[in-house]
């Protein structure tokens, strides 16, 4: 072919795309960037705003706070995911889908309903509470719920789907001879999982752990339920500097860290595996 | 964002000028052409139209049928208007950003009076018409330039019997005492009346309240922070007592009664201290019913016999000195303005709140964080 003709070939399958990336582009990246110009125009222009991160305390304990509950709800749901996926992998096919499906139904129940069966479990006045009481073990109820503790709780068992489908999946594409090999050179069923299947988990729970982190930043229900009024996380956070205070640039600015924030995630986890696996692609 | 209000506002006046005959075709395409509209969409027999309903925008619950019962029903018989409900709650920056975008939906919003002074001041709220609103009819204080104090809510506090039934706590300053009164409290979670509750705790007087010296506040409120749960809506506030989560509680007195029944008397209200804030109507610039229809419609909220439904339905205290003589025996010490409360209540200085209560509602969340 020659030189020129390859330089005038435009892909046609960009030419298939183009509209609904210009419908997402003007329908939806525009809009949210208009809004985020708030931060660098709202009250005054220029940087203000952004240099509130380092001087105001309460923006930086809150954006710690948040971090920190994330990070820990990240690490739980992860563990408990890790062994759910496994437990589920190595099931018999119709008991898996019967894990699959609880494991589903879950997932779709809505967040508000979850947090306030929360409230009915551990509550002051709960089962758990109650129970225990009764038999004895406790005096006063426990403080399970309205505290940090409580967050966690909800936030974990939220995240857990989350976490468990990209394990699966990448379980599901290890080789099962692999295990079987290991076993047959003389390797402990511990030293097995250790040395051959764990390390081959590795870009799941990467990508597990991303998808928890991600998703967690967000969370505004489970936080204001669960911890009592005194557990702000940042998107409660935002929400009240955009109708009561009335500070939007604020609002905007931690709105603007967030998504840069999760933007630079998503490249970092770009690097350990395709980001389509985690969106249900193919391995690969 | 400004702009775009003043386009729709020149739009709307030329096409009621072009329709009067006072402009020519001309001249009024010109103008569709500056303010941005296409000329299809414009016909001039829709400025003159203004929308044969009214949307009250309010919390929803028990509020929509209780407004559509004490105020809607004699409206309708009255204008013929129907009314219709936005249930999602006017809350200050949701109004700020419906009247900055163009798109006004709401006629009148069910708002704090902090609220009416604040975005009026901002440009944001239609002035209100006094010549159909009754003064005569409305508390003294309360008839503001962008807003009318239609009712008052309070904020006290709930204790449990069964806890402080022989020695019961009488005011803020027992609500504070944790050393005399143990168990948690349950604190409104957007500073308004938490932090005059601290302040009166501490020891200022009553009529000194305002301007709130926050800090001071905090501190009180600080001090108690381990045994406080912070609630952030009416329902939050009633499980947390109802659940017997905490021992004394700080809620909104219309809530009072119906606690009272739920738990059968093991909690009472202490309306001694009670901080009263006014609620107010407010109307967003360019209501879609026009003025006069909205007008009409808030001077039928004050009249005696809807003031009296909502206290009934709500637990909502009339603001119109009228009703307040005709306030029934069971409702007196629940609400506010009845005889036996109304010197012992607290009123609230909507023009500190306009100005500070940004600033104070962050604060708060700091500390009790």
């Amino acid at each position: 072919m020659s030189a020129r003709a390859q330089t005038s070939r435009i892909n046609p399958y960009w030419l298939l795309v183009a509209p609904a990336v210009l419908l997402v582009l003007v329908l939806y990246v525009a809009p949210i960037l208009n809004v985020l110009t708030l931060s660098f125009t709202d009250p005054k222009p220029g940087l203000g705003n952004y240099a509130k991160i380092i001087e105001s305390d309460t923006v930086a304990t809150l954006i710690l706070r948040t971090l920190k509950l994330c990070i820990i709800t990240t690490v739980a749901a992860v563990s408990l995911g890790y062994v759910v996926a496994y437990a589920m992998l190595h099931a018999l096919s119709h008991v898996r889908q019967r894990m699959l499906s609880i494991l589903m139904i879950s997932f779709w129940i809505s967040v508000l309903v979850r947090s306030f069966a929360w409230l009915m479990l551990l509550g002051h006045n709960g089962l758990a509470n109650n129970a225990l009481i009764a038999a004895g073990l406790i005096s006063q109820p426990l403080p399970f719920m309205r505290n940090e503790f409580g967050v966690l709780i909800g936030m974990t068992e939220y995240m857990l789907p989350y976490a468990v489908l990209p394990l699966l999946a990448n379980m599901q594409g290890i080789d099962p001879r692999v295990t079987r090999a290991s076993r047959s050179l003389g390797a402990s069923n511990a030293q097995t999982f250790l040395r051959v299947f764990l390390p081959l988990t590795k870009p799941g729970i990467i990508a597990a752990s991303l998808l928890v982190f991600i998703s967690s930043l967000g969370f505004y229900v489970t936080p204001a339920i669960l911890g009592g009024g005194k557990v702000q996380m940042i998107a409660e956070y935002i929400s009240v500097q955009l109708l009561v205070t009335v500070r939007w640039g604020t609002a905007a600015m931690l709105a603007t860290l967030m998504i840069t924030s999760v933007l630079v995630l998503m490249y970092v986890l770009n690097r350990f595996m395709k980001l389509s696996v985690v969106f249900g692609g193919g391995p690969r | 964002m400004q702009d775009k209000a003043f386009l729709k506002d020149l739009a709307r006046e030329g096409a009621i000028a072009f329709k009067s005959g006072r402009l020519d075709r001309r001249s009024f395409l010109a103008l569709c052409g500056l303010a941005g509209v296409a000329t299809l969409a414009v016909s001039a027999g829709d400025a003159e139209a203004a929308a044969n309903e009214i949307v009250m925008w309010n919390w929803g619950g028990e509020s929509e049928k209780c407004h559509g019962d004490a105020i809607g029903k004699p409206f309708t018989e009255k204008t013929g208007l129907p009314l219709k409900f936005d249930t999602s709650g006017p809350l200050q920056g949701k109004i700020k950003e419906m009247v900055d975008s163009g798109k006004v939906t709401a006629d009148v919003c069910d708002a704090d009076g902090f609220d009416a002074i604040a975005l009026g001041k901002s440009g944001h709220l239609e002035a209100i018409d006094y010549n159909i609103v009754n003064k005569a009819q409305i508390k003294e204080g309360v008839a503001w330039e962008f807003g009318v104090g239609v009712i008052f809510y309070g904020y006290a506090f709930m204790y449990d019997t069964q806890a402080f039934g022989d020695n019961p706590p009488k005011g803020w300053a027992d609500f504070y005492d944790t050393a005399k009164f143990p168990g948690k409290r349950s604190l409104y979670k957007w500073a308004n009346g938490s932090i005059e509750s601290a302040l009166v705790a501490d020891g200022v007087a009553k009529d000194k309240v305002y301007p709130c010296d926050v800090p001071r506040a905090l501190e009180k409120i600080k001090s108690i922070k381990a045994d406080s749960l912070y609630w952030g809506s009416g329902s939050e506030a009633h499980d947390m007592i109802v659940n017997g989560e905490v021992v004394m509680g700080m809620v909104w007195q219309n809530r009072g009664k119906a606690i009272e029944e739920r738990t059968n008397g093991r909690y009472k209200l202490v309306m001694n201290e009670a901080i009263a804030m006014p609620g107010a109507y407010i109307v967003p610039r360019g209501n879609p019913a026009g003025r006069e229809n909205v007008m009409k419609f808030i001077s039928q909220a004050l009249q005696v016999d809807s003031q009296l439904m909502i206290l009934d339905c709500l637990g909502m205290t009339p603001s119109n000195p009228e009703a307040f003589g005709k306030i029934p025996e069971a409702m007196q010490p629940y609400a506010v303005n009845s005889a036996m409360n109304i010197d012992k209540v607290i009123f609230n200085d909507p023009v500190w709140w306009a100005d500070n209560g940004g600033d104070a509602v962050n604060a708060f969340l700091d500390a009790i964080g």
